[in-house]
């Protein structure tokens, strides 16, 4: 790999053109031209680079390049020790650590460190990011330990409504978002009734702002986060309506980028975490033909990387989390093929402008809404499981669960963001998660089992499967809502 | 949710590590008491202090960011002196920085910054905030919540996007691998051009710099991502056209259309019929456009025709905006025979008129064409169909003496067009091309893909002083480039195939004399003399180029590997259509064909229609019984006469609309089921030739 580098650098044309002439500001600084022309007489080694230093003939490897060729490496070592291993080997090393993990949860859930003191005002999404990959391994939880959990939740439950990041502190909506979910997972009479919902849906319009947009709490920022997170919860517990759907989508259609992923805010760069809360919010709205789908499945197809696991950003490191955020994104697509095939028959040899004009273009989705106060929202969630794939795969499913099941496993339980890094709770949830989606990913029948051959390893790896617009267990959720919708 | 603090690595001095959070959890209940407090003493500076304390070690601690707020709030109402607020405000931010130091990405501290800038309570240190920047994206350039800031910061110090641009420039040569820094590139320069600052007046001037600098970089290492979509992004600037264009349209200028009326039975009263015709009007745009209509659109002529012209786009979707428009004239027996008339079509400025992105229309167009009409009762119609039309044509090879076999204006609109400022791009772009050939890394599939899109663009931009022979030279090259790309990166195979056809169907249509090779006058018995393209054994997996088509009437496109035939429904004058002997799965494939009201004679044979139980395009396509049961209502006469509907509803679809007199479908899967015969004599009621068979 290096020689090649090399030998294809040394290669490069000496093409010498006219400088940027006089007027604008100098777009190409002399610096500049320097640490991009790799020849040797015009790139001066500077003393902070020991590769230029070493080997003059040698070009410099920029810090990302480095860091991606070391992933590289220690993944490829993993994934060269599977490929020439015998075939029982092989089947054990393809082994999802069950019990391990189990144990790595449920102790976390009973005593934590006091490392974890940098967490305390996100003492809900610990509960999530333990009880939620437990239930993906169907491991119920004892009746104490779930009552405990539900009173320490019951104590986060702002009196104004919401949940906050631990008793006393503000109502909000991503810790919102995280105990709902736990609570949805825990799944009994008592953990659904514990949700005061009137007092949940004031909080929601007050976090609402005039943009349409929400922040995530009182005087708190407002970003794609902050929408997913509200209307997934008010989906979920069935008071999403008009009032609080309004304006969401335009907001997130404005955060799509030329990329096609989306991003936090405006003008900032796609970003898988943010790219997956657009997409599953509008989908939850029912306005996923807002943003441009087809652009948007090719950025996040691209992130799926030589190393089979997916990376958040363009030119990022491979992470274990986004096997959710970005694995669980494409996989909604797959059942959004009747849109995406409209957007690229009238895109035909015309790019489509993202942004302000993507919602111009598509608006008749949400003004028929605005004009019926009848609609539905907790049936847009309902009816989307419902359906089947329209199309297989557009990710390599196998490769994703090759990269969580031998990359991001810790063999003491629990399982992380790449080899080298440390297991933690949050990185097991969305692991697990993306594990759950990537199994279930080629299946046709909304009903049906996954086939052996789309499950890695021994059928047993196979987890339960999950509603991926919320990540929480399907059974868990179909409780929910029936629970929901009596009310 | 990504990027909270992890748990430390190492398992630090237990009884350190438990005394400390012991202190967090006292300091934490404290500055929550004191949020909650209701008495005056909530805002001291001790419990202020305190709410410091926390947020130094934990700067996740919103409620601690939002007491802060309102203490300041509050203690900043009863200060006057500047001085005192300049330095209550230099506390907070002292504040943030700490917590930044602990959290880099701590949502709540970098609000808190925005937040109290918001303020304008005192001046902005421009120098402290840009260097605080500095240092946070020194450590992480790629921290988003740094490049957010960052603009934030632009935007509310009002400083110019080009000290930003300069900006990123130092961040790239710091490391050209650093796609934040690209990206803000590209929001910058899009701004810059739009609001026309000084020194980014010329598109031109800013984009060949730009092409320059991150060709430097991909040079330096083809395998690093960054420079690739700054790349991507630069070239969708460079080729995209300004303002929508009519680059073709049937008939075109000063064509000459001879066109026989027919008589149609009229369906209410059965015995009468009328002589008339409908003559269809096609205008291609160079990218979907909506809002043509009546008074977008002039149409001047001594025919009569019905007063209200309707303007449809031809096009699958129904988004309105489509590239090709028609309109049919509808001529009837009131007009006398044997005539000639000429139709004037002008197509003014109009803001009616608009492509996706919001251009005007811009560029008047002014054309004439003739229509003959013809009174024939004995040749036309239907006796043109007493034997099954043979696509045997090697005999019918005729040249046709006194008519021009094919309208030599047909690229006039487009030529005259795109001149003006089609230079540059295609300098710049050829100067990309020359760069790209000489890429080192022979097996790179970004380095030959995007070769093949900088030659595409290049043969895009049609200039009359521009040589036909280099644009050919350009098609050939990306050709190869995409038989490499087939075989060097399988699974990617059908993109590069389906690219692969347009640039074939590119290079044999772009001249006239390569095109006339395809091109011939077939004379059928008593037909008037028929346009003719063939286009077999070319491999080509989808339609391309349809504008250069229009006027076509019969068409051979057997021997392909096509998989759809979209673009079809802008041949509005074909009649005769040979898709036999390709990759065509299903009827939902065909529906392009389903807005071709002329077309009469069609060969499906030796496709794969029905060979796939599970045809993957019916997913697309929802069938009318899965959801809607008044779709269902429509095919209730076919279940009468017992077909099965639920297994053909497609079928039924499609055969239906069409008004074919002779369809071959051999050699499909589906031919071979019982009755289907049965079913398509049933749903197209004027077919006379079934497979060769005559249907009665």
């Amino acid at each position: 790999m290096p020689q090649h580098r090399a030998r294809s650098r040394s290669r490069r044309p000496q093409h010498s053109r006219a400088q940027p002439s006089g007027g604008a500001p100098p777009l190409t600084p002399p610096q500049a031209a320097a640490s991009m022309d790799p020849s040797p007489q015009s790139a001066p080694p500077t003393g902070d680079d020991p590769a230029a230093a070493a080997d003059p003939e040698l070009p410099r490897l920029t810090v990302t390049q480095v860091e991606q060729m070391k992933v590289e490496a220690r993944v490829g070592d993993i994934y060269r020790a599977l490929f020439g291993a015998a075939p029982n080997t092989k089947s054990i090393m393809l082994e999802l650590w069950r019990d391990q993990h189990i144990e790595y949860l449920t102790r976390g859930l009973r005593h934590l460190g006091p490392a974890f003191h940098v967490l305390d005002a996100n003492r809900p999404w610990l509960c999530y990011w333990m009880v939620h990959p437990l239930a993906l391994l169907d491991e119920a939880l004892d009746d104490d330990l779930e009552n405990d959990i539900i009173d320490f939740l019951a104590r986060c439950q702002d009196k104004d409504g919401g949940y906050s990041g631990g008793p006393g502190q503000l109502p909000h909506l991503a810790t919102t978002y995280a105990a709902v979910n736990t609570l949805v997972t825990i799944g009994s009479e008592r953990a659904l009734s514990s949700i005061n919902r009137d007092n949940l849906y004031k909080f929601m319009l007050r976090m609402k702002d005039i943009s349409g947009a929400f922040r995530m709490h009182d005087g708190g920022e407002i970003d794609v986060r902050a929408s997913y997170t509200a209307i997934s919860v008010a989906s979920l517990v069935n008071i999403l309506d008009v009032e609080l759907a309004k304006g969401v989508g335009d907001y997130i259609a404005s955060c799509q980028t030329y990329e096609g992923g989306i991003a936090g805010e405006p003008y900032a760069e796609a970003h898988g975490g943010y790219m997956f809360c657009g997409l599953a919010a509008l989908i939850l709205l029912n306005e996923a033909e807002k943003v441009d789908l087809p652009s948007l499945i090719g950025w996040v197809a691209f992130r799926q990387g030589v190393e089979c696991g997916f990376q958040g950003r363009n030119n990022k490191l491979v992470d274990g989390c986004y096997s959710f955020w970005q694995g669980a994104a494409i996989a909604l697509t797959q059942k959004l093929i009747t849109i995406v095939d409209k957007q690229l028959k009238s895109s035909y040899f015309c790019k489509r402008p993202s942004g302000e004009d993507a919602c111009s273009t598509s608006s008749y989705g949400c003004t028929a809404k605005k004009f019926s106060s009848a609609v539905d929202y907790a049936k847009f969630g309902f009816d989307f499981i419902q359906q089947s794939n329209q199309i297989g795969p557009l990710f390599h499913n196998i490769a994703l669960q090759q990269y969580i099941l031998l990359c991001s496993q810790v063999l003491e339980g629990g399982l992380r963001d790449k080899p080298g890094k440390n297991r933690d709770h949050y990185h097991s949830c969305y692991c697990l998660s993306g594990l759950s989606v990537s199994q279930y990913s080629a299946m046709t029948d909304a009903d049906s089992c996954p086939l052996p051959q789309h499950v890695l390893g021994p059928y047993s790896n196979l987890l339960e499967p999950i509603h991926p617009l919320y990540n929480v267990v399907l059974d868990k959720y179909h409780t929910a809502y029936e629970f929901f919708s009596k009310e | 949710m990504h990027g909270r603090p992890r748990r430390p690595a190492k398992p630090e001095d237990e009884e350190a590590a438990s005394a400390k959070a012991a202190k967090l959890r006292d300091l934490q209940a404290q500055v929550l008491h004191n949020h909650h407090a209701r008495t005056a003493c909530r805002y001291t500076k001790e419990a202020i202090g305190l709410s410091f304390k926390l947020l130094e070690i934990n700067p996740e601690a919103y409620t601690a960011w939002n007491y802060r707020k309102l203490a300041f709030q509050h203690n900043v109402k009863e200060l006057s002196d500047p001085e005192a607020i300049k330095s209550a405000v230099d506390d907070e931010l002292r504040v943030v920085e700490v917590a930044l130091r602990q959290n880099p990405k701590s949502y709540g501290a970098w609000y808190h910054r925005k937040w109290l800038l918001n303020q304008k309570l005192a001046p902005v240190d421009f120098k402290r905030e840009f260097g605080l920047l500095d240092k946070l994206l020194k450590v992480d350039a790629r921290n988003f919540h740094g490049w957010n800031y960052r603009r934030f910061l632009a935007r509310f110090m009002g400083v110019p996007d080009e000290e930003e641009l300069k900006y990123t420039m130092d961040k790239i040569s710091e490391n050209f691998s650093n796609y934040s820094a690209w990206h803000n590139r590209s929001i910058l320069l899009s701004n810059l051009l739009i609001q026309q600052s000084k020194g980014f007046e010329s598109k031109q001037k800013i984009f060949s710099e730009e092409f320059e600098l991150v060709t430097q970089a991909l040079f330096t290492d083809p395998s690093d991502q960054s420079g690739w979509f700054y790349h991507l992004w630069l070239l969708a600037q460079t080729s995209s056209p300004d303002n929508p264009q009519l680059i073709a349209s049937w008939p075109s200028n000063a064509a000459k259309l001879t066109s026989s009326l027919i008589k149609e039975k009229v369906e209410q009263h059965t015995l009468s019929s009328i002589w008339s015709r409908t003559v269809p009007i096609v205008l291609y745009f160079n990218e979907p456009v909506k809002g043509l209509n009546q008074s977008s659109v002039n149409l001047k002529s001594d025919l009569e025709f019905s007063k209200d012209i309707q303007w449809r786009p031809l096009t699958m979707a129904d988004s309105g905006y489509s590239n090709c428009w028609a309109a049919y004239l509808q001529i009837s027996n009131e007009c006398s025979s044997l005539q000639e008339y000429s139709v004037e079509v002008n197509i003014p400025c109009s803001d009616d008129i608009v492509s996706r992105s919001g251009s005007n229309y811009n560029s008047p167009v002014h054309f004439t064409f003739d229509i003959e009409l013809i009174s024939n009762d004995t040749a036309q119609g239907l006796d043109l169909f007493d034997k099954p039309v043979a696509w045997n044509c090697s005999e019918s090879f005729q040249s046709h003496g006194n008519r021009d076999p094919i309208p030599v204006d047909l690229l006039k609109i487009t030529s005259a067009l795109v001149e003006q400022d089609s230079n540059w791009h295609f300098e710049r772009l050829s100067e990309e091309i020359d760069l790209f050939r000489e890429l080192p890394d022979d097996n790179s599939k970004f380095g030959k893909l995007t070769l093949a899109r900088l030659l595409l663009a290049c043969a895009a931009i049609k200039s009359r002083g521009r040589s036909l022979i280099e644009r050919k030279g350009y098609c050939e090259e990306a050709l190869g480039l995409f038989t490499d790309l087939i075989h060097l990166d399988p699974s990617h195979k059908q993109y590069y195939e389906d690219e692969r056809s347009l640039v074939l169907m590119d290079k044999l249509t772009c001249d006239m004399e390569t095109f006339m090779n395809h091109c011939s006058v077939q004379v059928q018995p008593n037909s008037a003399p028929l346009n003719h393209v063939q286009l077999c054994r070319l491999s080509l997996t989808r339609i391309g180029f349809a504008e250069r088509l229009l006027w076509v009437q019969m068409l051979d496109l057997s021997h392909n590997s096509l998989r759809s035939v979209e673009g079809l429904e802008a041949l509005q004058h074909l009649m005769f259509l040979n898709i036999s002997n390709n990759q065509i799965s299903s009827f939902t494939a065909l529906e392009p064909l389903m807005k071709i009201i002329s077309l009469k004679v069609l060969d499906l044979s030796f496709n794969k229609i029905g060979a796939h139980s599970i045809d993957t395009t019916r997913y697309i396509c929802s069938s009318p019984f899965s959801h809607k049961i008044k779709a269902s209502e429509a095919f209730e006469e076919y279940q009468k006469v017992n077909i099965n509907v639920e297994e053909y509803w497609d079928a039924i679809r499609f055969f239906r609309s069409l008004k074919l007199a002779q369809l071959d479908i051999k050699g499909n899967e589906i031919a071979s089921k019982e009755n289907f015969r049965t079913l398509v004599v049933t749903l197209i009621p004027c077919l006379k030739w079934f497979d060769g068979e005559d249907v009665n």
